[in-house]
């Protein structure tokens, strides 16, 4: 049986506007700088997502920007109340990613959106869709920031949908990375670039906002299938006309072409999730596009990455520690909560445990950092399970309290990285390494008991009957709270 | 006169005058095709008046060489693959 959810990014935009989490603007906007800048600013006041009646140029098109760069939008994509608690969400989360597991339903072309408008071939013109130039000094004008990318391995016919940035080149040509490790990576380096052999992809730029959260959040599973499991019924997904792969018939705008083997072209710089350029410009991979397809008034999606909070900082902050919780758990370890807040750009991780054994929290260090998303992030705090991993009070204390800098660190000199790490050196992020700690902030297991420090704390240095007696006569104290 | 602007990976004082260059360059001209990227042959003088298109230089990470426009000569324009 279905969850709420938003058949697509226009049914999502009317439930923003409804719980005052959008801003309508009808004045001309220029997607030369000033609508990224506006998203920029949105994200940086934690704002309501921007959406633009008119660009410059482009008229019949409009743009979304910031999709979900907060708590309450993302608590709207799950059909909660946007003041939702991020326990309330993470619980959300637990329900439907532990439910079963739709394959994808194939729909007629008369049936998709998505195929509105058809343009193959030598009419193919990507300069005709409203690409922002999203930061000064961006490499190029960013069509891809709040899209998937859908590739196929012929061999095992194994999905993948992926959220891999892409630049305008010019006309017919995009270009964008494509790290080894990541799982189009994988399926390209292995299977099509050693034979020479294009890879046939398609862009989806707009998709409804659970499939964009299934093509970023890691999983095991094809994100098609993935996407069916966080809807509760099958996505509904139509053929591309180029080629052999399939895509949310309800997106706004597809561009099907395909990822060429052994060519570069330059790219970047871009403004990335850590909130800084790091990675230089430096020849990419190159995307070649066949064909265009969208819904008539197509509505151009913009995530403008930079200081948090944006949406790629919440999603994956959110999502990896979901993956890390579930691999820790499946393990068998005594953990009571893993999280990662936004602003740490998804790189500190917070993993709560019943410290029932000695160098505990090396063992689950040890686990996600070794883990396949470990070169994601680099910091690993450790708290008891009497610290709230959600409350940054909580853990702040237990580090600079519990935490012994010498004892309480474990470092990993040498690990695997990406080279978006700005504190990385030039030749660390060249050769994709990075360094590694995890803090230890949980009090040593071999000390006496009566030599363990005692919490202050109203709920822990005073006798239930005077808690009791203090919270049934808050209010009549003259408390409001 | 067209406007373009080409990246470059070292110290703007590094920069080769007078050289043909293959490299990439972005046409500035307003419109919808603002940004698009060209391959290219092409030689740059930092001073501005020297050849008939005006360059600017922005460093390895996007940064505008704002105080020192060049100008740029296009010697041929080819097809990226």
């Amino acid at each position: 049986m279905a969850y709420k959810y938003f058949i697509d990014n226009r049914e999502y935009v009317d439930a923003l506007r409804k719980s005052g989490d959008l801003v309508d603007i009808m004045q001309e906007v220029d997607w030369d700088l000033e609508l990224g800048a506006i998203v920029r600013r949105v994200c940086e006041k934690k704002g309501p997502a921007p959406f633009f009646h008119k660009i410059k140029d482009y008229p019949g098109y409009r743009a979304f920007g910031a999709p979900i760069a907060t708590w309450r939008r993302f608590a709207v994509v799950w059909g909660l109340n946007p003041e939702a608690s991020i326990p309330d969400i993470v619980e959300e989360w637990r329900k439907r990613t532990s439910g079963p597991v739709y394959k994808p339903e194939i729909v007629d072309k008369k049936d998709a959106p998505c195929k509105e408008v058809v343009i193959i071939g030598d009419d193919v013109d990507v300069f005709e869709l409203p690409a922002p130039m999203v930061h000064d000094g961006d490499g190029g004008r960013y069509i891809g920031t709040w899209h998937f990318v859908v590739a196929k391995d012929e061999e095992t016919g194994f999905v993948n949908w992926g959220m891999y940035r892409l630049a305008i080149f010019d006309e017919k040509t995009l270009v964008g990375p494509v790290l080894p490790f990541s799982d189009m990576g994988r399926i390209f380096y292995q299977k099509y670039e050693p034979f020479n052999k294009p890879m046939p992809v398609a862009i989806v730029i707009g998709p409804d906002p659970l499939s964009a959260i299934a093509s970023l959040a890691p999983t095991p599973l094809p994100e098609p299938e993935f996407a069916g499991q966080l809807i509760g019924e099958p996505v509904k997904l139509v053929r591309c006309e180029t080629c052999d792969l399939y895509v949310p018939a309800t997106a706004e705008i597809v561009l099907e072409g395909e990822l060429l083997p052994k060519v570069r072209l330059e790219e970047a710089p871009f403004g990335e999730y850590t909130g800084y350029r790091t990675s230089p410009r430096d020849k990419r991979n190159v995307y070649r596009i066949k064909a265009i397809t969208m819904r008539k008034d197509a509505i151009m999606t913009v995530s403008n990455m930079g200081v948090p909070v944006d949406e790629g900082q919440l999603l994956r902050s959110f999502t990896l520690a979901m993956d890390m919780e579930q691999l820790l758990k499946s393990q068998g370890l005594p953990v009571t909560g893993v999280y990662m807040w936004p602003e740490s750009t998804h790189h500190l991780l917070v993993i709560g445990v019943k410290p029932i054994y000695s160098n505990i929290a090396q063992q689950v260090g040890s686990l996600v950092l070794g883990s396949k998303a470990g070169p994601w992030f680099h910091i690993v705090v450790v708290v008891d399970d009497k610290t709230d991993v959600y409350s940054l009070e909580d853990v702040i204390h237990a580090i600079c309290t519990k935490w012994h800098p010498v004892r309480g660190t474990i470092l990993m000199r040498e690990g695997a990285g990406t080279p978006l790490n700005p504190f990385a050196s030039p030749e660390e992020r060249f050769a994709q390494r990075a360094p590694k700690v995890i803090l230890d902030c949980t009090f040593p297991l071999d000390w006496p008991k009566p030599l363990v420090p005692i919490k202050v704390s109203f709920d822990n240095v005073y006798p239930e009957e005077i808690q009791k007696k203090v919270l049934e006569n808050w209010k009549a104290y003259g408390f409001k709270d | 006169m067209a406007e373009y602007d080409t990246f470059i990976t070292k110290n703007f004082e590094d920069l080769k005058e007078e050289e043909e260059v293959v490299g990439i360059i972005r046409d500035l001209t307003p419109g919808k095709k603002k940004y698009k990227s060209i391959c290219a042959r092409f030689i740059i003088s930092k001073d501005p008046n020297k050849y008939p298109d005006r360059l600017w230089i922005r460093l390895g990470r996007g940064q505008l060489v704002k105080d020192h426009p060049c100008s740029v000569k296009i010697v041929e324009m080819f097809k990226p693959y």
